[in-house]
């Protein structure tokens, strides 16, 4: 293409190439909006990512974004323009840092809180590390299904086919019933074999499903799921009643880690996995397996987000906002649909292949049946549609409020909280008709969560459309990885800047 | 460059494209006109994969050899360096204006299949959607959501996106649709600026441009090519007179494009050109 010389980067709104020299592998935002990366990253996991990673990670983007953005963008470059690599990188992963700090400091704080005066009320506030793990592993799901959803357009009505054949894999090598490969084959190898597997499903349901668009599109996903789902019921080869699943007796603990390395290899499961002190702390079995839990699916979170900021990402979002163009511009939308397909069936299945290492047990209703994708539309709805990372919160804000409407022994919450702390007097009070405060409670709260959900659903549908991470994205203008630190930035860097130049001198 | 022989697109009964032999030599800037339904959507539709012919070839001419592309998808004909603009605006609603430029750019190239490296690092790509986007005019609209432009920009962006793919032939669907004529100007200067390096075939119903800019014009009716020639020569076809262009007169025609009545009305065509083209895309 002949371009008129001079016509170059400088001419836009937003160029912070003159500190990035060093940084032409991530760097190089000329994007008049946003950069950046585009998260607010999540989850748990040990501590401070690998900082290759991450650094590739968090930049930039031209994502599609709201219109505010344009403003933010060129304020930002002016932030940029005036601070030094450090302090632009700190800020960059200031989201991402703090998300993944706090997550792994979790367990410690939890244990703290339950111990101090405000004991039940926290207690019934807060989620149990247990429902963390579970919040891990099914966030991942609903992460992977914002993946192909979310960025391509296409609604998959049935990937819990991805996350039923993870959590199969996983449990039929368990139990011996998988030939070559003998029950104690390492966890985080039947992992990867299990995401490739769903690579071969996602690639033959594709290559049917994909010559068709828009609800056709979630209907027929929707129907290979229903005849996997219904295969696997029937499907005897797993025990005398198929109905039942699958469940993991002889086995030890599923580790992760490196194999074969014992000390870096920990199991997960909360009766069959290790425990493990470190220092002066005791972590306990569910503890270690938030953190094994939450390790792997920080990983998986970075590779799709490296996915989604990669060019390939960009033909994903191009397909969703408008395929027939995309065709017309030369790509093979085909293509890359199933191959951002096969890419999100290799995380469910990984999803799917945690939530059976953890639990060791899992049957077709809650593997691979239609309502599973369900819960991740869900989750993905609260959290925010196309947004990656939303998912997982959304996620965390289901399991949270079920926890929080749950009966006593399923993590406590507003009803053991209630029964404990109102005095008899105060139950036994009569309310309308002859109903007693007990009898009102017992019939509103009890195990009635998933009433509310649908209702709290609504309303999300209703007024936060953009779901959680996506309304703070649109108010920021901007992914909140990028955004929020701007807007700090405005304050704080400027001495920080000072000091880092004082440095250099 | 690009042939077309027996060229043909039937509709059911109607014949929308009717048997056209059509040529477009390197480097010529030729415009297709005729009355509103005469098939000139279609026939970019056909040229570009998104409709296959009823019978007819399609030649591209690339290395000096002539190979049939007629049964090309839209994104082969792409990559064989036929791109096109479209009558109906038809870009990416909520990504920037620069990115709508550089997903273009990029799917020239051979970059979109690494996944390890971000789109913000390929800097050839950005680099050449900024060149472009100056070229069109849209230098400082760059950071923008593509569907809060004006119109008249998003017809700029339209070009645009056609320009990024790196096009040796380039196919420009009424570029000019619904833009006011105080405009008109400026769209002559890009269409004469793109020509340059380009080989354009322009669909246009504002005889202005039309007669200012091209190298040659072939007139549509029906489905059917009823002349081909140099714009003097198609200017005192009695044919051509009587199918299309009514009472044109050299110089008159800024005036005679604000009458509604007149069939080259450009405003007229822009919205029955809602009304009856295959890509109805907002
Ligand atoms: N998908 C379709 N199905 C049926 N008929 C069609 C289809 N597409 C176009 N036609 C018909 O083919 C004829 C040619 O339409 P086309 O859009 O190519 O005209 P045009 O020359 O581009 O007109 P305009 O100047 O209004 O843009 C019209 O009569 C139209 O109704
Ligand atoms: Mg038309």
């Amino acid at each position: 293409m002949a371009i008129s010389p001079g016509s170059g980067p400088e001419t836009t709104t937003n160029d912070d190439r003159p500190e990035t020299d060093s940084e032409t592998d991530d760097g190089a935002e000329t994007d008049g909006r946003t950069g950046a990366g585009d998260e607010t990253e999540a989850e748990g996991g040990a501590g401070a990512e690998p900082s290759a990673d991450t650094r590739a990670e968090s930049e930039g983007g031209l994502e599609s974004e709201t219109a505010p953005a344009a403003e933010t963008g060129t304020r930002s470059a002016r932030a940029d323009g005036t601070l030094v690599w450090p302090a632009r990188y700190v800020r960059e992963h200031l989201v991402h840092s703090g998300v993944l700090l706090f997550l792994a400091l979790y367990p410690g704080i939890y244990t703290l809180l339950v111990n101090s005066p405000l004991r039940s009320e926290l207690l019934a506030v807060l989620p149990e590390i247990e429902t963390m793990v579970a919040v891990f592993y099914f966030g991942l799901f609903a992460m992977s299904f914002d993946f192909i959803s979310g960025y391509t357009g296409y609604l998959d009505f049935g990937h819990a086919v991805f996350y039923g054949i993870g959590a199969y894999v996983v449990l039929l090598v368990a139990t011996g019933k998988v030939p070559l490969l003998p029950a104690e084959t390492p966890f985080v190898l039947v992992l990867v074999l299990a995401g490739l597997l769903a690579v071969v499903f996602a690639v033959l349901i594709g290559a049917v499903s994909f010559r068709l668009t828009g609800v056709y599109f979630a209907m027929i996903t929707l129907g290979f799921g229903q005849v996997v789902y219904v295969f696997v019921r029937g499907w005897d080869y797993v025990g005398s009643n198929p109905r039942d699943g699958i469940a993991v007796s002889e086995r030890s603990g599923f580790e992760i880690g490196v194999p074969f390395v014992d000390s870096l290899d920990l199991a997960i499961g909360q009766l069959t996995g290790d425990e493990l002190s470190v220092l002066a702390i005791e972590l306990s079995t569910t503890e270690v397996s938030y953190y094994m839990v939450g390790l792997v699916v920080v990983i998986c979170y970075f590779a799709m987000q490296r996915i989604i900021h990669s060019p390939f990402g960009r033909v994903m979002i191009a397909i969703r906002e408008n395929e027939q163009r995309a065709a017309a511009i030369g790509y093979n939308t085909f293509r890359y649909k199933l191959g951002a397909f096969a890419i999100s069936g290799f995380f469910a299945a990984i999803a799917g292949g945690l939530f059976a290492g953890f639990r060791r047990t899992a049957t077709p209703d809650n593997a691979f049946f239609f309502l599973v994708t369900g819960d991740a539309l869900l989750a993905a709805i609260i959290g925010g549609f196309g947004t990656l990372a939303g998912p997982l919160y959304g996620r965390l804000f289901d399991e949270g409020v079920r926890e929080f409407l749950s009966k006593a022994g399923e993590g406590g919450g507003l009803l053991p909280y209630l029964r404990e702390h109102l005095s008899e007097a105060v139950l036994g009070t009569e309310l309308l008709g002859g109903m007693t405060v007990q009898g009102a409670i017992e019939t509103f709260l009890n195990g009635h969560a998933s009433l509310y959900i649908g209702a709290l659903f609504v309303l999300f549908v209703l007024f936060v459309p953009d779901g959680l991470l996506g309304t703070i994205r649109a108010r920021l203008g901007g992914p909140v990885g990028k955004c929020l630190p701007d807007r700090a930035g405005e304050y704080v860097p400027e001495r920080f800047e000072r000091y880092w130049k004082g440095l250099e001198r | 460059m690009l042939r077309t022989r027996g060229l043909t697109r039937e509709f059911g009964g109607l014949t929308a494209v009717d048997s056209v032999d059509f040529d477009l030599d390197p480097g010529e800037l030729c415009s297709l006109i005729g009355p509103n339904g005469a098939g000139k959507t279609t026939f970019f539709d056909l040229l570009t994969g998104v409709l296959s012919p009823s019978a007819g070839t399609i030649e591209l001419r690339r290395d000096g050899e002539w190979s049939d592309v007629t049964d090309a998808s839209p994104h082969e004909a792409a990559n064989l360096g036929l791109h096109r603009s479209y009558q109906i605006t038809n870009v990416f609603p909520t990504s920037t204006v620069l990115e709508n430029v550089r997903v273009a750019a990029q799917a020239a190239g051979n970059d979109s299949l690494r996944v390890w490296r971000n789109a913000g690092s390929f800097d050839s790509h950005i680099e050449e959607a900024h060149g472009i986007l100056n070229r069109v005019g849209l230098k400082r609209k760059a950071g923008v959501t593509a569907r809060n432009l004006s119109h008249g920009e998003k017809r700029q962006l339209e070009v645009a996106i056609a320009l990024a793919g790196d096009p040796d032939v380039l196919l420009l669907d009424e570029p000019n649709a619904g833009v006011s004529s105080e405009s008109v100007d400026e769209i002559i200067a890009l269409i004469e600026d793109v020509a340059t390096d380009h080989a354009v075939l322009l669909v246009e119903h504002n005889m202005e441009v039309v007669m200012n800019v091209s190298d040659r014009i072939v007139v549509l009716n029906q489905g059917a090519v009823i002349a081909d020639d140099r714009p003097e020569g198609v200017r005192d076809d009695p044919a051509v007179q009587e199918a299309y262009l009514g009472g044109y007169e050299p110089g008159a025609g800024a005036a005679a494009s604000d009458d509604a009545a007149d069939p080259e009305g450009s405003v007229a065509s822009e919205s029955s050109g809602r009304s009856n083209t295959p890509e109805g895309e907002a």
